[in-house]
């Protein structure tokens, strides 16, 4: 600790405090403009001067180390003199074009110091107000005072270095690459430097909405896994911005491009207002073959019930309860799906109920589960933050799915000089951070995983205690890894041998190492063994239990994880209870217990599992799923093989799509439900590392649309009543009023959520989970002193080629994935005016090599081909993709989306479709 | 050549060259050394004209590199620090802080690697001391940084150089090519456990960076912008570690400090400052160039002796030292004594060393305007009071020079030198305004008649300026009326010519032209 004397107070502070923190902490005053807490100090505006004894002249205290006996006067007439005449200087080069918005630092401190700056500012703009076209942040440097706020948040935040200086003396001015509008300069827009302006010169666009905004309601972003919270500002019941907020414990000020700008799709007047059925229905007459034939007619809520109710009904006693499928939603609650799972289960009695984490990391939850007893992320993004002495990213684009946690790992490499290793077939933007990155050949990451093993193990560099002690199998393991000689391992992945090495030695020397990895190891036939590999590889180094170590697959969802844990799953009830354990059938039998049915009897809870959603489409196809309940999600975009799951879909007879807009599923759906968005309903969602964050309702739901807790609620309510059953078990009814009920009945069915109350979290808890009871903190790392289920297990794995792989006919491989402005089938964010102009169409990435082969510029139409379908989109010309590699997204509807080509085979376990590896050809359009 | 594997190897090419050396300096016509007056004494600028400092064993003849080999040999790493110390070296860019202690302060600080800055930042205008160094004796600059690094524990060391010295960053990579492969640099120099490399980094331009701090945010690649201190760059220079940064001509003293002793060297100059100083005197002098000088002459001696007087034999007004941001002292401080504490207590700096000296044809206002200019150009724009301070200092000069002073302009100036002066980040801002307060404080008169009377006093001011036709002189040649660019005079052959005021440009050809001296300039 350190003593010194501040305005002849005797203080006392940590080492390595600033004098300006030593003041704050004492609650000193002193005036700053330049300053912000979560920036590296810059002591360039001077505000800050103190007077500090011996010191020749005042010094800056943002920048200044407290010493021992110190003396500092932060406040006198010569400094409130100086600070005037500062302040008077910056006016003196500034000019107001806009009103001023209400957080406006510098017009703030205008006040505090009775300075009446129109006086002083320039007579006339020196800048063109409105200065870059970027569509979210405006540009009016005409407001800049050259604090380099926004130049530090964009590199000690962001990381991306868009924003610097240029010329000297009263040119300088700040400029964003060598003076190209922002994009160019590779700008992200994630307004963070708008954030952190304390003046106008950077500002969102949409902070002219400040002026009438009502209030503000704290709420967890609808987009990616990470999580982020931060204000939904209303005014007149509408979302008018999104503003971050410091007390955010995921993200605190920082958001990425879509959180921050994505939400006006909310308000888009596409939204489905009114229930809606086909007309064939209400004509009672026989469903059309293509039931897009039949119009859409709007109808009110009861009589919409009354018919779901009679058709499920009728489906039920004519062909079974599991001629139903469900499918769930990782967009959704974690109350709702809880309540789709017991709609399920208990309603229907079918666990044919699954959501798209089929799709997106069930070979995970798979993989884990058996490995270490827990399918979900181990640790938690700050711990590894802030302990990881490596990262190891594989196939996960980091920065363009997860940004703001990917922004998090570049300052991990700048700021905590943390080793990062990627394994990517494409150079995708995180690459540039990395000390390795092993370019490996898409469907290799089982040999090149093994290989960097087999490299561990010859050099002795497995850690044999945590082996010995927490593991199991370890022999088995290692005979088959003996195979994978680096020789061998260069060959298939096409990563060198050289660079095989160096990626072990920085593995075996950075202790701990934290593996991350997303949709590139799940998304293949071998997605499940893939999983078991890194599973492996971190038992192996033991790199578990640890903080800055683990096993962290990047949930892709806001809610996926949730999803999962709340039973959207067929062969779990909530928290992983397994449906084949008689135990956990017997507990939920009896909570949910409903009288018998009269009008025909059904056996009780099915031992078995039901069915994924790959397997409900090819059994739609098949016409043995006769009824599909999709609740916010759109099959028809992210499907593998699209033209076959719809001519499947289109084949059941009785599809029911609760959705917030008409998507391309609702082409072969008979009823449309309108659900509400994220902003006008409350619950909670549960993000990449387990963490249960509240959702609180900001708006009032739009037209006739319901939350879709309420509507599940309702739907229920009138297939029991049509049934004539009576409520027996303890927790069997539906008579909810507020989902703050529907965690206490998950609380209470649920032992890993146990704890979790939304008074907990309303208090401001953050519970990672498991929460044990109402007293624990939760979990933030898993696997601590033990795994889940004991011992880890090791399991051999051996190399499986890709299903669909090149050749003479289709010599190109494509694989899939998102862009960074872009959410998943993109319904939302394509009815995002920004989102909207930042991409506004498919682009498929193709290398220089090929385009120079094929003649295909930039931005020319190419039509790529599989035995499956085609697709026309622009190309893009990227060195992100090596020579024989297409890259494609799935974003954008009909002939643009890639999911037109991409292949259904299934991981044998996961049932997780190939969507990362198939064989296309290529030709130029017109 | 054969690595010189150890100190006797050193010793023996000594031996083996020292004959070549010429004993007396060539110094070349024009050149821009010459022959030292009878007030020079020759330290740092001692090998010029004697060896060819593109050839390394005519710098190891003059017994280069033998103090560094001495050090090595004879000498704990504390022993030269405190031979650096007794000597009383001050640091040669400008502040004046002792060397020794500078050394001493990054040995005893932690941590590792340390690194040796030799700041070839050269950015006064009209200043060349270093540059001269760099060029004619390369070799004298890398042995004091080697002995600097064998001295504070650093292996490696850099040469910031500004870009437009091209000659000088070839000199002094063929100076580390050189001593590099005769052993002198690189790994265990000369057999012992030491070792040093150095690598030349180029600066694009800016005047900023021989502020130590923005050299080496220059170095790490960032834009040349200074950095508080404390932290001091010998706890956390370049990238963080302990760093001593010195000037040229620092370094260039060492090798002669520990060959001939430290009491050899504080036998020269003043009290407070020891050894000799370069100085680029420039201006209206009628020897302009550079000297090197014991400290402890007056101004006068240098201006009148060194310098040979007043060109055209017009008068003395000032002279400024210590480069922009020095101050202007008139006549009445000519008898200063020329050392680190009677610049600074006249209001004035030693700086690295320009010299301009100023006869009465100048305006004062003006070369504060000039002074000004410069420096807001080169503010690098970190900080709020050198930007705009200097902008707005700059903005009030050049009004009033234009003849649009007003009223409380001298306030305001004084009110804005003092933020600038007190609150700028670094020594760039905080001497910005010397050249106004020195001309305010010793030639204030100059700025009311500006301001009140609309008049240059010097004449120069060319608002405030007009040309007229001794009307008893014009011959009426008719060869001002031919040149004029405007045609602005009249007149008949063989009578006396007018200037129309009307029409006038005031660029002074007529003046020039005139063989009767029959234009004046007034105000």
């Amino acid at each position: 600790m350190i003593n010194l004397t501040i305005n002849d107070r005797l203080v006392t502070v940590e080492s390595g405090f600033t004098v300006l923190e030593a003041a704050r902490q004492n609650e000193i005053y002193i005036p700053t403009l330049c300053y912000h807490p979560d920036l590296t100090p810059h002591g360039g505006c001077r505000l800050c001067n103190v007077q500090v004894k011996g010191a020749r002249t005042p010094l800056a205290a943002c920048t200044l180390p407290v010493s021992e006996g110190l003396v500092v006067v932060t406040d006198n007439e010569e400094i409130h003199a100086a600070r005037k005449s500062i302040l008077e200087l910056l006016f003196s080069n500034y000019y107001q074009a806009k009103p001023a918005r209400a957080d406006d630092e510098l017009l703030k401190l205008a006040d505090e110091f009775h300075i009446d700056y129109k006086k002083f500012q320039r007579s006339e703009p020196h800048f063109e107000p409105d200065s870059d076209p970027n569509p979210v942040i405006r540009v009016d440097l005409n407001q800049c005072i050259l604090c380099t706020r926004c130049i530090r948040a964009c590199a000690e935040i962001q990381g991306r270095f868009v924003w610097g200086l240029v010329e000297r003396g009263i040119a300088t001015h700040l400029s964003a690459g060598d003076g190209v509008p922002l994009l160019e300069a590779r700008c992200e827009s994630c307004g963070a430097c708008a954030v952190y302006c304390p003046t106008g010169a950077l500002q969102d666009r949409f902070a002219d909405n400040d002026l009438i905004v009502d209030k503000k309601v704290m709420t967890t972003c609808a987009y990616c896994g990470v999580g982020c919270n931060f204000d939904l500002n209303i005014h007149n019941d509408e979302v008018v911005r999104v503003t971050s907020n410091p007390d955010a414990k995921v993200n605190g000020l920082h958001l990425c491009v879509k959180g921050r700008y994505g939400f006006d799709y909310i308000h888009h007047s596409d939204r489905l207002l009114k229930p809606m059925v086909r007309q064939y229905l209400l004509a009672d007459s026989e469903k059309p073959a293509k039931v897009s034939s039949s119009p859409w007619v709007e109808i009110d809520w009861d009589t919409v019930y009354s018919l779901i109710a009679t058709k499920m009904v009728a489906i039920k006693q004519g062909f079974g309860s599991d001629a139903i499928g469900l499918l769930s939603s990782a967009k959704c609650t974690n109350e709702e799906n809880y309540l789709m799972n017991k709609f399920a289960r208990q309603v229907i009695g079918t666990h044919n109920i699954d959501h798209c984490a089929r799709l997106c990391h069930s070979s995970t939850v798979a993989g884990l589960a058996t490995a270490f007893g827990s399918g979900a992320m181990s640790n938690t993004m700050q711990d590894i933050y802030d302990h990881a002495r490596a990262i190891f990213i594989i196939g996960s684009n980091i920065t363009e799915q997860h940004p703001v946690f990917g922004a998090k790992i570049r300052q991990a490499v700048l700021q905590r000089k943390t080793k990062l290793i990627v394994a990517d077939p494409r150079r995708i933007d995180i690459t540039e951070f990395a000390t390795i990155h092993l370019q490996h050949r898409p469907g290799t990451d089982i040999p090149l995983l093994n290989g960097l093993m087999h490299i561990l193990i010859k050099n002795g560099q497995q850690n044999t205690q945590f082996i010995e002690d927490r593991c199991l199998n370890y022999d088995e393991f290692a005979e088959v890894v003996e195979t994978y000689t680096p020789e061998i391992v260069s060959q298939i992945t096409g990563v060198t041998v050289e660079l095989l090495y160096q990626a072990a030695e920085v593995m075996a020397e950075n202790h701990p190492m934290a593996v991350f990895w997303a949709m590139g190891i799940t998304q293949h036939t071998t997605g499940v063994l893939n999983v078991f590999t890194l599973a492996n590889l971190q038992m192996l180094l033991g790199n578990m239990g640890i903080p800055g170590g683990g096993v962290n697959p990047l949930r892709g969802q806001n809610n996926v994880q949730g999803a999962c844990d709340q039973g959207a799953l067929p062969d779990v009830f909530p928290g992983y209870q397994k449906v084949i354990d008689p135990a956990a059938r017997s507990k939920f039998e009896q909570a949910w217990h409903l009288g018998p049915i009269e009008v025909a009897s059904e056996p009780t809870m099915k031992q078995m599992p039901g069915l994924t959603v790959t397997e409900m489409i090819s059994k739609a196809g098949e016409g043995v799923l006769k009824a599909l309940y999709i609740m916010a999600e759109d099959p028809l975009m992210t499907e593998p093989d699209l033209n076959h799951a719809k001519a499947c879909l289109q084949k059941c007879e009785f599809v029911i799509l609760q959705e917030i807009f008409p998507t391309e599923t609702s082409e072969i759906a008979d009823i449309m439900l309108p659900g509400v968005t994220f902003a006008e309903k409350d619950g909670t969602f549960t993000n990449t590392e387990r963490r249960v964050q509240r959702v609180r309702q900001a708006i009032s739901t739009r037209g006739e649309s319901k939350p879709d807790w309420v509507i599940l609620q309702e739907v229920a309510r009138a297939i029991i009543e049509l049934e004539k059953r009576t409520y027996i078990g303890e927790f069997s009814t539906w008579d909810y009023h507020h989902p703050a009920q529907i965690m206490d009945e998950i609380a209470a069915l649920t032992p890993s959520y146990r704890g979790v109350s939304f008074a907990r979290l309303d208090a401001g808890e953050q519970l990672h989970w498991p929460v044990k009871d109402k007293y624990h903190d939760g979990t933030p790392i898993l696997h601590v002193k033990s795994f889940s289920n004991g011992k880890g297990i090791f399991h051999p794995t051996e190399h499986i080629p890709a299903r669909e792989l090149p050749d003479h006919e289709y010599p190109f491989m494509l694989t899939t994935g998102r862009v960074l402005y872009h959410w998943h089938g993109g319904e939302m964010t394509r009815r995002t005016n920004a989102l909207l102009e930042l991409y506004p169409q498919a682009l498929i990435e193709i290398s220089p090599e090929d385009s120079a082969l094929y003649g295909i510029e930039n931005d020319r139409m190419i039509k790529v081909a599989s035995r499956r379908g085609e697709v026309t989109a622009k190309a893009i010309i990227s060195e992100r993709v090596s020579q024989g590699l297409i890259f494609a997204n799935f974003h954008f509807p009909q002939e643009q989306n890639a999911n037109l080509l991409t292949i259904s085979a299934l991981d044998p376990v996961a049932k997780i479709p190939e969507y990362k590896i198939c064989a296309v050809k290529l030709a130029v359009v017109g | 050549m054969a690595i010189l594997k150890d100190f006797q190897a050193l010793q023996n090419l000594y031996t083996a060259t020292r004959e070549q050396i010429q004993k007396e300096p060539n110094f070349a016509e024009g050149a821009e050394i010459s022959a030292p007056t009878e007030k020079e004494v020759r330290i740092v600028l001692k090998n010029y004209g004697r060896i060819d400092p593109e050839n390394i064993e005519n710098y190891i003849g003059e017994k280069g590199y033998l103090a560094l080999l001495l050090c090595l040999k004879k000498y704990q790493p504390e022993q030269v620090i405190d031979v650096i110390k007794n000597s009383g070296l001050r640091g040669r860019g400008g502040a004046g802080f002792p060397t020794g202690r500078k050394w001493e302060l990054a040995r005893n600080s932690k941590g590792s690697p340390k690194y040796i800055i030799c700041n070839a930042d050269e950015g006064d205008p009209g200043a060349f001391m270093n540059r001269k160094v760099l060029e004619d004796d390369p070799h004298a600059v890398l042995e004091g940084m080697a002995i600097a690094g064998y001295a504070i524990g650093a292996e490696h060391g850099f040469i910031y150089c500004r870009a437009e010295y091209p000659k000088a960053v070839k000199m002094m990579r063929k100076a580390i090519e050189d001593a590099s492969q005769y052993g002198l640099l690189g790994k265990s120099i000369l057999g012992s456990d030491f070792c040093f490399k150095v690598e030349v980094r180029m600066g694009a331009g800016a005047f900023v960076c021989g502020e130590e701090t923005a050299l080496m945010a220059s170095i790490e690649g960032f834009r040349g912008e200074p950095r508080p201190r404390p932290p001091f760059p010998a706890v956390s220079g370049l990238w963080g570690q302990p760093t001593n940064i010195n000037n040229v001509e620092t370094f260039a003293n060492v090798p002669q400090i520990i060959l001939n002793g430290p009491e050899w060297y504080a036998a020269i100059g003043t009290s407070g400052s020891k050894g000799t100083k370069t100085f680029a005197l420039a201006g209206d002098v009628n020897h302009t160039g550079l000297i090197e000088i014991p400290f402890g002459l007056t101004l006068r001696e240098i201006v009148f002796e060194v310098g040979g007087g007043i060109k055209n034999n017009k008068q003395f007004k000032a002279i400024q030292t210590g480069g922009p941001m020095g101050g202007c002292l008139p006549e009445q401080f000519l008898d200063t004594v020329v050392d680190y504490e009677n610049l600074s207590a006249v209001g004035s700096i030693m700086g690295s060393g320009g010299m301009i000296v100023m006869d009465e044809d100048t305006c004062m206002v003006d070369i504060a305007r000039f002074f000004m200019d410069f420096i807001q150009e080169e503010s690098c724009g970190k900080c709020t009071p050198c930007r705009l301070g200097t902008y707005q200092m700059l903005q009030i000069l050049t009004n009033i020079c234009e003849g649009k002073g007003e009223a409380g302009d001298i306030e305001t100036l004084e009110r804005l030198s003092e933020v600038t002066r007190l609150n700028s980040l670094c020594g760039l801002g905080q001497g910005a305004p010397n050249p106004v307060d020195s001309t305010l404080r010793h030639f204030r008169s100059e700025y009311e008649a500006h301001i009140f009377e609309k008049k240059c006093p010097a004449n120069i001011c060319r608002a405030l300026i007009r040309y007229e036709i001794i009307e008893n002189q014009c011959t009426g040649c008719m060869v001002c009326a031919r040149n004029c660019p405007v045609t602005a005079i009249e007149g008949i052959k063989k009578e006396p010519h007018v200037i129309d005021p009307e029409i006038c440009i005031k660029c002074g050809i007529c003046q020039n032209v005139c063989l009767f001296k029959a234009v004046d300039r007034v105000s």
